[in-house]
């Protein structure tokens, strides 16, 4: 009896045992298709940060915390792009041809070094459009790389024997290199000879479509100091202190100084976003002239800088020689 | 998560176990002191421990069979299990392979699929502006460590002195050279001396610098004639210099005037200086001028050594070098050829020249000028004999019994890192104060936006803006009255400045530029 | 009766543990294997660890076809006339066969370039075929092995499949003659028909002066976070897309090219090494192959490589610590190339560099002339010396026939 309740009992035991052998086999196989990754059952932290082990997951999670970012975050740091043209110099008048070759070579690194040594201090992100004629010349290509600024150095290859149109022709390159590659930010086109304070930077950065202010014109030994640009009530542009030209036509359009406005660079590639039809875009030739236009059309979408009733002159144009 | 969840259930499948293991508790409870029943047990959680462990490697086995052969499991259950794992195992990186690829690559043949691929382009177009920041800070850091691992060891504090004073072009010269000072990557120390004491204006200029400033003033006026200017300048300089004696500051002195131009290797190279150095100094002397401009010959006063034809065509003052790279002397600028046509006075349409030697050629260990110095060159003159003279003092070499003792920096003087460019508007030329217009500009370009008299008003949707239209028809009307209105209206915005009524001789009648 | 219940969960909880432990335990200790012994793998010397006798061939096989076109001295798949160069003032080369570890046969088979300057390796094949055809009957070196103590250097994009279609390459396959020998050659594709088991991956080659003329000193402040120049998509070939690249360089420019980031675009520059020095990463995206010089000359710049080419077989992999000098990115990842990039940890990032200036690892990825030690053309005899002893299955019994003489495409049967 006691033999025959001990042997059923053995037997008891031994269905239990098994039972829980088996259940152990079931957990243990069910473990094993968890994925085996170290980080992903003890921290999950690691694999991100290392990246190369890269996991869809937080994917998802960066991209609506993307979402919500972007509607304002976008503009509050916005990339601004100040295009420099390498001989804005070039307009005065140097007669003689030859000297005018070494000593604009001089001249220009120099002052690309000063204008670098400004960009180098404004808060990130800056990205700076350098554009040149292509040339053996490496001394622009030099200067740039040491600065430590994130630039682009953009070379053409035409020629040009009029000082202005080949002007006008780097900063159209400048501004299809934007359109192209749809960058957004806030453009500003930085001459050779201007000079900056640098609140300026930070003030262009609140620009949402158009921004302009006024601008010092300075001349080496002479009294005259002329300041163009916008007259404002607050932020407001109400009018234009512009020099007068003959050709009543075009004053609108050429007599704006070219670094004496910004815009945000999707009017480039995104005009319907500014309620314009995309029709309007086709300027590709000359998308410079599109965005002079446009600022002087659209006074209702430009801000004033500073917001102060545009007066405070924040950059000047130095003419050395 | 995924194993979070495995884990929980693990607990929750060990508390049954414990359950179902209770009536086997309580069988062995009878006997619990007996030593033969722990053996038991400790054998029996052995034996679950092993089953669970082949459980595991069991599963794997699957698994890898799963992905190795990708064909269809039978049961749909294992499907669901299948394709629910695969979405939680990180995507596959060439650095840290899923086990799975081994098998599969010892298993069947080619995995390369040939063929069209989907170009994937996500729905979000724009860059994440924070994870353009994040970029931003390691490019820094990057740049940062650049410098720790191949720039200098251990860098000695740089101290810039800065001749100025207020003018029209103080703040574009001022800003210029406080751009450059605020990259150089070292300790720096910035002695401004002012030229008639200081002034609010200067200050707040370089209060914004958040550089180690010292600010002192000069009390004596600029001089408008260019000669005395150079000689004032000089003894500006050497007041900054007794601050340093005074003040004991440890560094290389060097002296950045307010319209020179800098490249950062300067600085590097003046790291070099052991007591005094000399640099090359560019000077962009002709491009100074305005009419005469093309009538100016190039002055050439560079050695053979020179062998750079870009540079040999500026001027330059600073070392000249033998061809085995030994100091055989100074370049100097020669002026007698522009005595007749170089400026006299500020203002005058001439150039400006330099003097023979430049200061901004010197760089110096401050501790030179140190009163208690035991370890001084003997070639060192006394600072207080030298400042007795101070009209003659025309350069540094006056420090110097023997001029043989510079060293010359910058590949021998081939490279120039320095420009000196003396620009000026005329000093009687006027500016608005700060910068600050006021009061407002004329309008000589209507907005466009904005109804004038002679075009049919819109009529204004809100009141406010009727207003303003109104301002700005008048405005344009009577320039005078609108003016008044403006000034007495940013007068009261700007309380604190007074409105300057500036007038230009010249241009009086031109309304096309508001002239200062 | 408790606390044999918690000794039980304990237990069972290390066990699961421990076994997860043991996978994690494996997977280091491999990377740890290729890491550690990296350094030391590199520095190894082959000198003395391997003889190799170069047949003689006619000058129609190298010398002729190179001064029919000598820009094959230039392009990427040089290395099949330097390292010809190398061997025969190498140290390592035996006069005498009976004693040589390595048989090497000099033949050009990617020399045959369109006017731009691409090869076209439809003669290879029948090229090849008389080179092998002429070393078995007047050596009696191959028919003691079949090749298999014989190696070839066969650098083009699908190296011993001999077309420069990927699907043509695959339907073709490995040259049938060549199924027992050892191949030296750049493409690396795990599992590809075309990449030969014990396969030798050598880098593509990288004119050395010229990028040696191009270095700027390392305080060279780097100033762009992504580089890449060349194509995203190749119209002329692949004019639906989808094709080149799989896709992925489609993605990386319709993804970033609004990334002020990213610098981006079709164009060459002048100064495209001096910026490749100047940028953090450079993509290294597959093209046609997995493998592109970028990856050259990011090593040798400086720029950690971001590796986008899934099993990718890396030049060296055994002795270059690839996971520690590049980032792998998987083809489908491509669209977050900006996520990925930017949350490595910038310590991450500062280590690779670190590892990246060692100069044992820019040499190894260049063939010198003259040779220097450590160079690739050391690291291909590590590589084969590493191979030796020959096992048995390398010398053919008597009467044994692996290789099908009259087997692949009937065009490659016609003698050459």
């Amino acid at each position: 009896m006691a033999s025959l309740e001990r042997s059923k009992k053995k037997v008891q035991l031994w269905k239990k045992a098994t039972v829980h052998f088996l259940l152990c086999f079931v957990m243990g196989f069910f473990t094993g298709f968890a994925p085996t990754s170290k980080a992903s059952i003890f921290s999950s932290r690691v694999t991100m940060s290392l990246s190369s082990n890269y996991s869809p997951q937080p994917v998802k999670v960066f991209h609506q915390s993307r979402t919500q970012n972007f509607n304002r975050s976008l503009f509050d740091k916005t990339v601004s792009k100040a295009e420099h043209s390498h001989n804005s110099d070039k307009d005065q008048r140097v007669p003689e041809e030859d000297k005018r070759g070494s000593e604009e070579l001089n001249l220009r690194g120099v002052l690309l070094r000063r204008l670098a040594n400004t960009l180098k201090l404004v808060a990130r992100p800056l990205l700076w459009i350098v554009v040149e004629q292509l040339s053996e010349d490496s001394e622009v290509s030099e200067i740039l790389r040491k600065t430590g600024i994130m630039y682009r150095h953009v070379v053409f290859k035409e020629n040009f024997t009029d000082v202005d149109s080949e002007m006008d022709h780097q900063r159209n390159i400048a501004v299809n290199h934007i359109e192209h590659h749809r960058l957004s930010g806030i453009v500003h086109f930085a001459g050779l000879s201007n000079v900056y304070d640098l609140h300026f930077f930070e003030e262009i950065r609140a620009v949402e479509a158009f921004g302009t202010w006024p601008i010092a014109k300075l001349f080496a030994n002479k009294k005259k100091v002329t300041i163009e640009g916008p007259v404002c009530d607050f932020s407001e542009v109400v009018g234009w202190h512009l020099k007068k030209t003959n050709n009543v036509t075009d004053t609108r359009t050429t007599a704006l100084p070219i670094s004496s406005f910004a815009f945000n660079s999707s009017i480039l590639w995104d005009p319907e976003r500014w309620g314009r039809p995309s029709s309007v875009q086709d300027t590709s030739q000359n998308s410079l002239r599109f965005v002079r236009k446009e600022v002087l059309e659209e006074e209702a979408k430009v801000k004033g800088i500073p917001t102060q009733g545009c007066s405070k002159v924040l950059l000047w144009d130095l003419h050395i020689s | 998560m995924k194993q979070l969840t495995a884990l929980q259930q693990q607990a929750r499948r060990s508390n049954s176990f414990r359950s179902a293991a209770s009536p086997l508790d309580a069988a062995v409870d009878g006997s619990v002191k007996s030593p033969a029943t722990i053996f038991w047990l400790v054998l029996h959680g052995l034996c679950c421990l092993i089953s669970l462990v082949l459980g595991f490697r069991f599963s794997r086995l699957v698994f890898f069979l799963l992905f190795a052969t990708s064909s269809s499991p039978s049961t749909t259950t294992t499907t669901t299990i299948y394709t629910a794992l695969r979405a939680t195992l990180p995507s596959s990186t060439a650095a840290a392979p899923p086990p799975e690829r081994n098998v599969s690559a010892a298993g069947d043949g080619s995995r390369v699929v040939v063929g069209r691929h989907g170009i994937l382009i996500r729905p979000w177009p724009h860059p994440d502006p924070a994870e353009v920041m994040t970029a931003h800070r390691i490019i820094e850091r990057v740049q940062f460590e650049q410098r720790s691992q191949y720039g200098l060891k251990s860098p000695r504090t740089v101290i810039a002195v800065t001749p100025t004073y207020v003018r029209t072009f103080q703040t574009l010269h001022l800003t210029g050279v406080m751009h450059t000072l605020i990259n150089v990557p070292y300790d720096l120390i910035w002695i401004v001396v002012e030229a008639g004491g200081t002034t609010n204006e200067t200050a707040s200029l370089i209060s914004n610098s958040g550089l180690k400033t010292i600010h002192i003033g000069f009390d004596r006026k600029m001089a408008v004639y260019w000669e005395d200017r150079h000689k004032l300048e000089s003894k500006m300089r050497l007041h900054a210099l007794r601050v340093v004696r005074e003040r004991k500051l440890d560094g290389i002195v060097m002296f950045a005037d307010d319209s020179n131009m800098h490249t950062l290797e300067l600085f590097d190279e003046i790291q070099k200086v052991k007591w005094i150095g000399a640099v090359s100094v560019g000077i962009l002397a002709q491009l100074g001028g305005s009419e005469e401009n093309g009538e100016l010959s190039i002055i050439n006063k560079i050695d053979d050594s020179q062998k750079d034809e870009k540079s040999s065509k500026l001027p330059i003052q600073g070392p000249a070098c033998n061809s085995s790279n030994h100091l055989v002397g100074l370049h100097t600028f020669d002026t007698r050829p522009f005595v007749d046509r170089s400026a006299r006075y500020i203002g005058d349409r001439a150039v400006v020249l330099p003097r023979k030697l430049e200061w901004a050629v010197f760089v110096l260990n401050s501790r030179l000028f140190w009163e208690d110095m035991t370890d001084k060159p003997g070639w060192v003159k006394e600072f207080d004999d030298v400042d007795r003279d101070g009209d003659d003092v025309e350069s540094p070499l006056s420090f110097l019994n023997d001029d043989s003792v510079v060293e010359p920096l910058g590949d021998c003087g081939r490279k120039v890192m320095v420009w000196w460019l003396r620009v000026e508007a005329r000093a009687d030329s006027k500016f608005p104060a700060r910068w600050i217009i006021d009061p407002p500009l004329d309008i000589t370009v209507p907005a466009k936006r904005t109804p004038w008299p002679d075009a049919p008003p819109e009529l204004p949707s809100s009141v406010e803006k009727s207003i303003t239209v109104q301002e700005n028809t008048e405005k344009h009307s009577t320039n005078r009255g609108s003016r008044k209105k403006r000034s007495s209206k940013s007068n009261k915005k700007h309380s604190s400045t007074t409105a300057k009524v500036l007038v230009d001789d010249e241009h009086v009648s031109t309304r096309d530029s508001r002239t200062f | 009766m408790r606390d044999w219940r918690w000794v039980f969960i304990v237990l069972l909880y290390l066990a699961i543990s421990l076994t997860t432990e043991s996978f994690e335990f494996r997977r280091t200790q491999r990377t740890e294997r290729i890491s550690g012994s990296a350094g030391d793998v590199l520095e190894d010397n082959p000198i003395g660890r391997l003889k190799v006798f170069i047949y003689e061939l006619p000058s129609k096989y190298n010398k002729k076809i190179l001064q029919k076109d000598p820009r094959c001295l230039t392009h990427m798949f040089a290395a099949e006339i330097y390292m010809h160069r190398f061997l025969l003032s190498s140290p390592v080369r035996t006069l005498n066969p009976e004693e040589a570890d390595w048989f090497y046969t000099p033949v050009y088979t990617t020399c045959d370039l369109t006017p731009n300057g691409l090869p076209l390796p439809f003669k290879s094949p029948r090229m090849m075929r008389s080179a092998v055809q002429l070393i078995s009957s007047n050596w009696p070196y191959w028919n003691r092995t079949e090749g298999a103590d014989h190696f070839f250097i066969v650098p083009h994009d699908f190296g011993p499949c001999f077309h420069y279609q990927e699907e043509k390459a695959i339907e073709r396959g490995i040259l049938p003659l060549l199924e027992r020998a050892t191949l030296v050659q750049t493409f690396g594709q795990k599992n590809h028909v075309c990449l030969k088991d014990g396969s030798i991956t050598i880098p593509p080659y990288a004119p050395p002066q010229k990028m040696q003329s191009h270095l700027i000193p390392p305080t060279t402040p780097r100033s762009i976070f992504v580089y890449f120049r060349g194509l995203f998509y190749d119209v002329g070939n692949d004019p639906e897309g989808g094709y080149y690249a799989r896709g992925a360089r489609a993605s990386m420019w319709e993804n970033f090219k609004d990334n002020p980031l990213f610098d981006i675009s079709t164009e060459h520059p002048t100064t495209y090494y001096e910026d490749m020095q100047r940028a953090v990463f450079c993509l290294c995206p597959l093209g046609w192959a997995p493998w592109s010089p970028r990856l050259v000359e990011a090593v040798i710049y400086g720029c950690i490589p971001v590796i986008i080419a899934d099993d990718i077989v890396l030049p060296f992999a055994d002795a270059i610590p690839w996971e520690d000098i590049g980032v792998f990115v998987a083809e489908k990842d491509v669209p977050n190339l900006d996520t990925i990039l930017t949350s490595i940890h910038v310590d991450e990032i500062l280590r690779k560099q670190r590892v990246l200036a060692n100069p044992s690892m820019k040499q190894a990825m260049l063939f010198p002339q003259p040779a220097q030690p450590r160079d690739a053309f050391h690291q291909i005899l590590n590589g084969l010396a590493r191979k030796l002893p020959h096992g048995k299955s390398v010398y053919l019994q008597s009467g044994d026939k692996f290789l099908n003489w009259t087997a692949g495409p009937v065009g490659d049967l016609k003698p050459w």
